[in-house]
């Protein structure tokens, strides 16, 4: 512009010049003095009229040139406003963090996403490449570097990558980073613009659902999804098997996906079992059942086998979960202790019908030597010693019997578990057990307290009450202090559910220390009294037992005895 | 007193001891032993069969349950039935010395048992018997 504006000023200047010389030498040549100077003076008119004209039409056509240049350097700029707009609305739109690198110059702009997604205050914001690489997590910075300068180097398409990016407060956020490169004329890179969105969530949720994923792929069990329901109303086809399944059936998954889980049928399987399930199938139900399977070698196995139907949204059924457990084990085991439980009841059968044939024979010749002594009651007997080996013979002939109606009683209640319970009244039971004793009581005249007011009347088995409270007391009778007057006092309570009965004495008690897993032993005893056969408290406890309650004792050696007694109502 | 009794056990004893109790007091006139329920019925054909004009015949048995060759239940299903019409219409006391319960629950079921007694017979037992069925 500048060299065109000297271009026409020396052209001009030179004409002017050219012009001026040639009027001067032709004035001077042919016109006289007085006239050359009026001619001089119409020939600077002349030039002065023609420059002006000249002069018009250049700066007219200047001037046209300018504003159309105006009008389009206008146009231009308005383009560039509107696009940096809409440029801020996208950013804004996308919420990605956008970044401008001009890569000859090492120089980095970015958006407010840097602020608003990862924390950095516009002043923290590095300005170079190497602030944006400091913030990559270590583990990631190598690969995405790597893959950023082949991408640079353009030995490849496209670039995004993902990295974990440092927010201000120190934690890393998963980023998905996408970017293009602006070529010079020459095709050398020399910007690259990229945006940056935070995927952490998405991360964050596919490493959940991976983790949920191993549930399926780690499971011991089988775990298979077919289809939601098959068109000829048998098992639907199957569409996922985990690996448990194939170690469980022998079938590789892609030999099994698409086929109906029918092929598991075999001549073995429970096929109302199966019905079962085709009906749960049908009804679109839960459902779970036990059969004998197959394997893809035809070995058969035992197998718990649950169909569940999962709905979408709309409450249509979309598929069937079915979760698979190999239970032959758990069926052996079984059928092992069904097999022991039958040998140990005809074993128990055996034991019982021997001890009452035992006791049958025992008792039918004993029966025979009390019989005879009571004839020999009736007669008379001169010989002393006669007499006297016949009270030994009695006596000991009676004690064998008592021991034997003991052990008698022992395999009765023990035979009888489910014996006949009825409304009994405690007072009444105590009359009894006390006109039975009453002997005793009137010899040792023994301070009896009794308190059955919150509890008059007991559902249970009336004879073996009796049974129990007649053993605990003659107990009581039995191993009474010698130092002081026997006092037994008999409480009944009522908690929560629950009948309790205490039987408290202040006889010679029993060392516990030694001999608390002996209490309600069989032939267990504690003092060495002649009449004192171990049987009273296994007894009791027997009783106790049968009639569903427990039994606990407390007892001090010279202190005294208390026994507790819980029944359930 | 009643006029004949049976007493049907294998142990002689037992029925030593019956007889001697019977007889002190004076509960029977004659005592008729058996030593197994195929004694018994052998006894109860010869009365059937006999000539002998005597209407006499047993009113009370006591009879045993474990016995040989035929036990006290096998002998109370020959002896309810028809063949012994005119013999049944006595009454039987158990008399054992078992204590199976699954015994005393079939004796429950035979309206010809009155009784279940445990060994031995005594005189006492026989007091009771007496009254039971009405002697005195």
């Amino acid at each position: 512009m500048k060299s065109k504006t000297h271009k026409i000023t020396l052209i001009y200047v030179s004409i002017s010049i050219i012009v001026a010389v040639l009027c001067h030498k032709l004035f001077s040549l042919y016109f006289s003095e007085s006239q050359y100077l009026s001619l001089s003076l119409v020939k600077d008119i002349l030039f002065i009229l023609a420059t002006g004209l000249v002069f018009s039409y250049i700066l007219s056509k200047n001037k046209n040139r300018n504003s159309s240049v105006f009008e389009k350097l206008n146009q231009t700029n308005e383009e560039i406003k509107e696009s940096n707009e809409k440029y801020d609305i996208v950013a804004k739109a996308t919420s990605d963090t956008i970044w401008d690198w001009k890569i000859q110059e090492d120089s980095i702009n970015w958006n407010k996403g840097i602020e608003s997604v990862f924390g950095y205050n516009p002043e923290d914001v590095g300005k170079t490449s190497k602030w944006w690489f400091d913030k990559i997590h270590p583990e990631d910075s190598i690969r995405m570097s790597i893959k950023l300068y082949s991408f640079i180097e353009q030995k490849t398409e496209k670039w995004q990558d993902q990295y974990r990016f440092r927010c201000s407060d120190g934690t890393y956020k998963y980023v998905l980073d996408r970017g293009f490169l602006l070529k010079d004329e020459n095709g050398r890179a020399i910007r690259m613009i990229g945006a940056i969105q935070d995927i952490t969530k998405q991360k964050e949720e596919e490493q959940r659902l991976k983790l949920l994923e191993t549930v399926i792929t780690q499971s011991k069990d089988s775990i298979l999804i077919t289809e939601a329901n098959s068109v000829d109303r048998k098992i639907p086809k199957i569409v996922y098997v985990n690996p448990a399944f194939s170690q469980m059936s022998g079938y590789r998954s892609d030999e099994i996906i698409g086929k109906s889980t029918n092929i598991f049928k075999g001549p073995k399987s429970d096929s109302e079992e199966l019905k079962k399930l085709l009906r749960a199938i049908k009804n679109e139900e839960e459902c779970v059942i036990e059969t004998i399977t197959y394997t893809k070698t035809q070995e058969e196995y035992w197998v718990r086998f649950s169909m569940i139907p999962i709905f979408n949204n709309e409450g249509v059924i979309s598929h069937w979960i079915s979760i698979q457990r190999d239970i032959t084990d758990e069926k052996k085991l079984e059928t092992e202790k069904e097999h022991l439980i039958r040998e140990l009841t005809q074993n128990n059968k055996d034991l019982k019908q021997f001890s009452y044939i035992t006791s049958h024979n025992l008792r039918a010749p004993l029966s025979n030597l009390i019989g005879l002594l009571n004839l020999i009651e009736d007669l008379p007997i001169e010989n002393e010693e006669l007499e006297e080996i016949l009270a030994g013979f009695t006596k000991s002939t009676h004690l064998l019997n008592e021991t034997i109606n003991d052990l008698v009683k022992v395999i009765i209640i023990k035979d009888n578990p489910s014996m006949q319970k009825e409304e009994v009244s405690l007072q009444e039971v105590f009359e009894n057990v006390f006109s039975q004793l009453s002997f005793q009581i009137e010899l040792h005249k023994p301070i009896i307290k009794l308190k059955f007011d919150k509890v008059p009347k007991l559902i249970t088995n009336k004879a073996y009450l009796e049974s129990i409270l007649l053993n605990l007391l003659t107990n009581s009778i039995k191993y009474k202090s010698e130092n002081r007057k026997l006092k037994i006092s008999i409480i009944a309570e009522q908690i929560d559910n629950k009948t309790i009965l205490s039987f408290k004495d202040n006889g010679i008690g029993i060392d516990l220390e030694r001999n608390r897993d002996k209490i309600f032993g069989l032939y267990q005893r504690f003092h060495n009294y002649p009449d004192s056969k171990g049987l009273g408290l296994y007894l009791v406890k027997s009783q106790v037992e049968t009639m569903g309650g427990t039994i606990a004792i407390d007892s001090e050696v010279n202190k005294g005895t208390t026994f507790t007694i819980t029944f359930k109502n | 007193m009643l006029e004949q009794i049976l007493c049907i056990d294998d142990d002689p004893i037992t029925l030593m001891l019956c007889k001697k109790v019977i007889a002190r007091s004076s509960f029977s006139n004659e005592i008729i032993t058996a030593q197994n329920g195929e004694e018994a019925l052998h006894y109860f054909n010869t009365l059937k069969y006999s000539n002998t004009k005597s209407n006499i015949k047993p009113e009370l048995i006591f009879l045993d349950l474990n016995m040989p060759i035929m036990g006290g239940w096998e002998f109370l299903d020959h002896f309810t039935s028809s063949a012994y019409s005119e013999f049944n219409k006595a009454s039987v006391i158990v008399l054992s010395s078992t204590i199976d319960p699954d015994d005393l629950a079939k004796a429950k079921k035979y309206p010809i048992i009155i009784d279940f007694l445990s060994k031995p017979i005594t005189q006492a037992m026989l007091e009771y018997l007496k009254k039971k069925i009405g002697l005195q």
